[in-house]
């Protein structure tokens, strides 16, 4: 057929198209391939961020690049050009280190490598007397390189002089990004170069707890975990108030069997370490497939382990309203959820008032507890700056943002008392004095805040009763109101 | 019925006393009893107590030093035990120290002489404290769960990974893993621990005790890929103590001559050679 022989015809040809574009590939491929005796393998810049995680232009930091010999080759001289207006330190300085990958799962120094270097803003250029030998690696590091102040993506030029004496150009590595100096890093800087705080920080002690450059760098670092922390206290803890709640019925139910299954909760609960519960929480609960998103997770816990807390709050503070209310609620005809909406929660309420806040206290300072499982919060981010910096001056400053919050919460507790007394007829300042420290979680502290015996209130509490139609929330009388 | 609980109350009293002499006695290991004759060399060392070494460690590194009951085991435990009997001193471990605290612990001052973790000797570290000639040759590891895809440390980018508070593993994740969120835990055990729960996708931390550890306890992670830092171990002296870092630096020296750092090194590493010399 025409055209089978036409195809015949044909075939040399593209068989001949085909030979040629195999033989250009390889050309183009063989070069790409062997060409270069050393390759990058990566460059970076050290964060310089105090307390971030960011590279600041204009500000110290350590560049490091890293490269591989090529098989069979050696390499006699690297230079590495920067980007334009960098500059270095007064006290910059060049580390290079040359590492045997002979084994590679037990890379090692090689202790004999020679080198000069000559390094200025605009380049450094290592002169390696030996060479470095084929396959190894090499780590080139400069101390106190500082980046061009305008942010941007800054890459280094490569260049080299193989064994053969020819040069070789390996042109840009990866940019690193750099971002302009922050307000607070000027101020950090500015700082370090006032002589009271150099004078400040000569001792030791002032050095590394109350360091005002740390003091100064944490400020805003630490800010955002503060939120943080404060976040999953407002999210867990309203969530425990109902659970708490809901949990104090079950332990007053008529029926055995709620009244067990909550004992159990609320013992378990109390009777373990929060630490612990989080604990099982972050390395138990995946196992099982389980896998909520961290924070979530962290004020589920705290919301778990504080309703337990609630519950017998909120059980000592209903159990300490007088019989006779109850009594009286029934004679004016309401059934038992009304008594409790109407009549005893409102007086609970006022009573489990400083518990409560106390309690809110407590759950706030144990988020630091979700730091030991990776949940960035305050006491995580005060722990990566101390690391960085090895200056314990974060830890104090996250201390301060903690006392933001309980400080004014400890004073409301005092004037929680003092109203509660007050209205309680009972004007004992110094009682409730002492019951505002009552810090620690121990059994009896919600029935301290709610006396067992009460006697006062009932007329009080009858008096708008009478009146249920009329006033909203009966529980509160127009006494109590004018001490609120 | 009131002696009765009076008797129950001297019970728990007496209980409590022996429990906290039991927590004490933990942490102060044997007073020593003879430090006659070494007194003349070690008197210009500015130690904490005398004729003591008080250190410092993590107690989490198998199989360099770790915890086996109360008492710590290990490569680096027998290496300093050689040194500090070289040195007429008696060693003293203080309890479990966090790792990130160490550092800043030596150059306080005041808590221990010495602190041993598998510490890698580096420049930002150095602004600190002062280092020994080192002892171990190290690298990074990056370790995923046996079942995962991953093949290289550059693959998480923008991913959860995890390394132990401090350490040089996350400071090199820090820099190197672009956009990845780096968790830092207390203990490198529990980074496995959230790896094996998948919290994290790979930990970072020192490739030897990587392999110890996979091998031994982790057999459902895998290595990925072992990271070319070539990082060295070396002890942790206050920058005020050059007389104790000298004398450290040299009994190292004459164990690693007569062959004794050697022996202890197989001991432990039987299929290495060691690399320090």
């Amino acid at each position: 057929m025409k055209h089978s022989t036409a195809a015949r015809a044909l075939r040399p040809a593209v068989a001949l198209v085909a030979v040629c574009f195999l033989v250009l590939g390889l050309f183009l491929a063989l070069p790409a391939h062997d060409a270069f005796a050393l390759t990058t393998d990566r460059t970076t810049a050290k964060s310089n961020e105090d307390g971030g995680k960011s590279v600041i232009g204009g500000d110290p930091t350590r560049l490091s690049w890293e490269g591989t010999v090529g098989a069979d080759e050696t390499v006699s001289s690297i230079t590495l050009e920067f980007p334009a207006d960098c500059r270095l330190a007064d006290d910059a300085y060049v580390k290079v280190q040359e590492i045997i990958m002979d084994d590679p799962a037990r890379p090692v120094h090689d202790e004999s490598i020679v080198y000069t270097e000559e390094l200025t803003p605009e380049s450094l250029t290592l002169e390696f007397a030996n060479g470095l030998r084929a396959n190894n690696k090499v780590i080139v590091q400069v101390y106190g390189f500082i980046l061009p102040a305008v942010s941007g993506d800054y890459a280094i030029g490569v260049s080299y002089v193989d064994g053969t004496g020819a040069s070789h150009d390996l042109g840009d590595s990866p940019a690193i990004s750099a971002v302009a100096i922050t307000t607070t890093q000027r101020i950090v800087n500015w700082l370090s170069e006032q002589e009271w705080v150099q004078a400040w920080n000569s001792v030791k002690f002032l050095n590394i707890f109350l360091n005002p450059l740390w003091i100064v760098a944490s400020i805003p670092n630490l800010f955002f975990g503060w939120l943080r922390s404060i976040g999953l206290v407002l999210l867990g803890f309203p969530l425990a108030i109902p659970v708490g709640l809901g949990i104090s019925f079950l332990r007053m139910s008529k029926l055995r069997v709620l009244r067990f299954i909550s004992s159990i909760y609320v013992n378990v609960i109390r009777g373990t370490p929060l630490f612990l519960q989080i604990y099982i929480a972050w390395f138990g609960l995946p196992l099982l497939g389980i896998k909520p998103p961290d924070y979530a997770l962290g004020f589920l816990v705290l919301a778990m382990n504080s309703s337990a807390y609630l519950a017998e709050i909120f059980r000592a503070g209903i159990q300490s309203i007088h019989k006779g209310q109850f009594e009286a609620a029934s004679s004016l005809g309401m059934n038992g959820a009304q008594t409790m909406f109407f009549v005893i929660i409102p007086q609970t309420i006022r009573r489990v008032l400083p518990t409560m806040t106390s309690e809110f206290i407590l759950l706030f300072k144990d988020t630091s507890l979700l730091a030991a499982v990776g949940v960035f919060e305050m006491m995580n981010f005060a722990k990566i700056s101390v690391n960085v910096s090895g200056n314990m001056t974060p830890y104090v400053v996250a201390a301060g943002y903690y006392l933001l919050v309980t400080l004014p919460l400890i004073r409301a507790i005092s004037v929680f008392e003092r109203k509660l007394a007050a209205s309680d007829g009972r004007e004992t300042p110094s009682d409730s004095k002492k019951k505002g420290k009552g810090d620690d979680k121990d059994e009896g502290s919600g029935e301290n805040t709610a006396p067992q015996t009460k006697r006062v209130g009932l007329f009080k509490t009858i008096a708008p009763l009478s009146a249920v139609d009329a006033q909203p929330s009966p529980g509160i009388t127009p006494e109590q109101h004018d001490s609120q | 019925m009131m002696s009765m609980s009076k008797k129950v109350i001297a019970v728990m009293a007496a209980l409590v006393l022996a429990l906290s002499m039991a927590l004490v006695g933990c942490s102060s290991g044997t007073p020593s009893t003879d430090t006659g004759g070494a007194t003349d060399t070690t008197a210009d060392l500015k130690l904490l107590k005398e004729g003591v070494l008080t250190v410092g460690s993590d107690c989490d590194y198998p199989p360099f030093i770790s915890l086996e009951g109360e008492k710590p085991v290990g490569f680096e435990y027998d290496l300093l035990e050689v040194i500090a009997a070289d040195l007429g001193l008696t060693l003293e471990y203080l309890p479990p120290q966090s790792f990130d605290t160490l550092i800043t612990a030596v150059q306080g001052g005041g808590k221990m002489d010495l602190a041993v973790s598998s510490l890698t000797i580096n420049d930002e570290r150095k602004e600190s404290v002062n280092f020994c000639t080192p002892y171990f040759d190290s690298n990074q590891a990056c370790v995923t769960l046996a079942s995962s895809n991953y093949t290289k440390a550059s693959d998480f980018e923008g991913k959860t990974v995890g390394a132990q508070s401090g350490t040089t593993g996350f400071d090199w994740a820090q820099e190197n893993i672009p956009g990845a969120t780096v968790k830092p835990y207390n203990q490198t055990s529990e980074g496995l621990a959230a790896l094996q729960a998948g919290s994290i996708e790979a930990l970072f931390f020192d490739a030897p005790i990587a392999e110890y550890q996979l091998q031994t306890n982790y057999p459902d992670m895998k290595m990925i890929e072992v990271i070319p830092t070539a990082e060295q171990y070396g002890f942790a002296v206050s920058k005020d103590n050059p007389a104790l870092e000298k004398a450290v630096n040299d009994s190292l020296k004459k164990l690693i001559d007569d062959g004794t750092y050697a022996e202890i090194f197989k001991q432990y590493f039987p299929n290495l050679e060691p690399s320090i010399k």
